[in-house]
């Protein structure tokens, strides 16, 4: 009888330093994912904002994304081997919002958008080994993050010179990335959400887009001079969120004229 | 995205869609096998002691079938790509533990370990980044053991087994004993842990009737 209690014993203990390794782990991961969140945030704000640096901008995030490339690096070890797959709900969200920072700064950069070798090529050490395989998943729903990302872009530059231009690209950037992703929807679980609000972003980019039109037909002036009156216009506004109240008060102004004709 | 680019990823797409019903389908014949053994392993509770070896047999013999699934998964999966895959086949797994664990204890009252439950379902070492049986699983397996104990414990003794419920309890402790070391986050292990505890109460019921109305000799050494 005490034999099989001390096998029994021992056994759980073999278990139960699994389990705590499992978990430990599992903890640290959750650590390191939640700072990658943070810079990787921190990164896509002031991007976005520096729409004018163009490019400037797109190398000042290649060097945070460098410092998160790091912290990358550093997980290596933890996911060796089949490790990757056993943690890779915990790694996921932080891997996306990577993708997102990188595929903004390399729009800005290329006007286009990064492929899927692209990205697993930033994730590789010295040797060119990849510190782990990356999931065509989380690959995919970081470039639908990506669309919100621009919105904000192609609304806030706006209001700057030669921002229409700009904002009509982005425009039909994030329709052809909406009709790419469509047909993938399917395969991914989450996507039809991210579709979602690529939807909504996208809308919001047409209606800025629609107002412009609207308003700058009443004015027969060269773009240059149009630039400096919508500048002019909109230096009341900042964010994008008033922007958009702009653009559907416009809409809700015209209907009342209307109603004043009648 | 351009052409080529989006191919890739249509083409890798549909190659985890095409890998995923391949599992799916080995899943399917890995749980026919295991719902047919549950089906047998429920008679152990109307089957007297001297006709249990040979309800038993043939659930060894589909048991060991089980083989033939865990092998073809071990050739599906792709290297180091047991952990994405893993949750398609977990429940059917479990059940098979519990059935191979079942069985030994019914046999010889002895606890199935968790090398002996790998060598039974066919699962090789050397295969561990595609097909193994992580601890966890292998517990969830021991825990619906118990589960089913603490009925065998009230079955025997309406066959008039009393001797049953005893070797029950000093098994079922001894196992709870080592679960008790455990360090559980709040998962579904912990939550199934937790339903031990009211299959040892039941257990001890059934051996407090037993020993008060002295239809079954109680060891006494048992107690710490």
């Amino acid at each position: 009888m005490s034999t099989v209690t001390t096998s029994i014993q021992e056994s759980f203990n073999a278990f139960r330093a699994e389990l705590d390794d499992y978990n430990d782990r599992r903890e640290r991961l959750i650590k390191t994912i939640f700072l990658l969140h943070r810079i990787a945030q921190g990164d896509v704000g002031e991007t976005a904002d520096d729409v004018e640096l163009g490019k400037r901008a797109a190398q000042q995030g290649y060097q945070k994304l460098r410092e998160i490339q790091g912290h990358f690096s550093k997980l290596q070890p933890e996911l060796e081997g089949d490790k990757f797959w056993r943690y890779q709900r915990q790694v996921s969200p932080g891997l996306q919002e990577y993708i997102e920072a990188l595929s903004l700064a390399h729009y800005l950069d290329h006007g286009s958008l990064i492929t899927y070798e692209e990205v697993q090529r930033t994730l590789v050490d010295p040797q060119g080994i990849e510190y782990f395989p990356l999931p065509v998943s989380d690959y995919l729903l970081g470039l639908s993050d990506l669309t919100g990302e621009l919105m904000r872009f192609a609304i806030s530059s706006i209001a700057r010179r030669g921002g229409r231009k700009k904002a009509s690209q982005v425009c039909a950037f994030v329709r052809a990335c909406k009709a790419d992703f469509e047909r993938m929807t399917p395969y991914i679980r989450e996507l039809s959400k991210k579709q979602a609000v690529t939807a909504q972003s996208l809308e919001k980019i047409e209606d800025a887009a629609y107002a412009i039109v609207v308003r700058s037909s009443e004015y027969d002036l060269p773009p240059d001079m149009l630039d400096d009156i919508v500048a002019q216009s909109v230096s009341n506004y900042h964010s994008y969120g008033d922007e958009t109240r702009q653009a559907s008060g416009h809409r809700r102004g015209s209907g009342m004229s209307d109603d004043e004709d009648d | 995205m351009d052409a080529p680019e989006l191919e890739r990823i249509n083409a890798l797409l549909d190659r985890d869609v095409e890998l995923r019903e391949k599992i799916k389908e080995q899943v399917n014949e890995l749980d026919k096998k295991t719902r047919t053994m549950i089906g047998v392993l429920n008679k152990i509770h109307s089957t007297p002691p001297e006709s249990m070896s040979a309800l038993l047999d043939p659930v060894r013999l589909t048991l060991s079938s089980c083989q033939e699934a865990t092998s073809a998964l071990a050739e599906l999966i792709p290297k180091n790509q047991f952990w994405r895959w893993k949750d398609m086949w977990s429940n059917s797994i479990r059940t098979a533990v519990f059935s191979a664990a079942l069985i030994q204890y019914l046999s010889n009252r002895s606890l199935l370990s968790l090398g002996q439950a790998s060598e039974i379902l066919g699962i090789k070492a050397e295969w561990n980044d595609r097909m193994t049986l992580p601890v966890e699983d292998y517990l969830h397996g021991l825990i619906s053991l118990v589960n089913e104990l603490s009925r065998l414990a009230v079955n025997a003794v309406t066959l008039g087994n009393f001797e049953e419920p005893i070797k029950i309890s000093i098994f079922v402790k001894e196992l709870f004993a080592g679960f008790s070391m455990l360090n559980l986050k709040n998962d579904t292990l912990r939550r199934r842990f937790d339903s031990l505890k009211y299959d040892i109460k039941k257990i001890e019921e059934v051996v407090y009737d037993v020993s008060l109305r002295k239809l079954a000799e109680v060891p006494q050494t048992n107690s710490p």
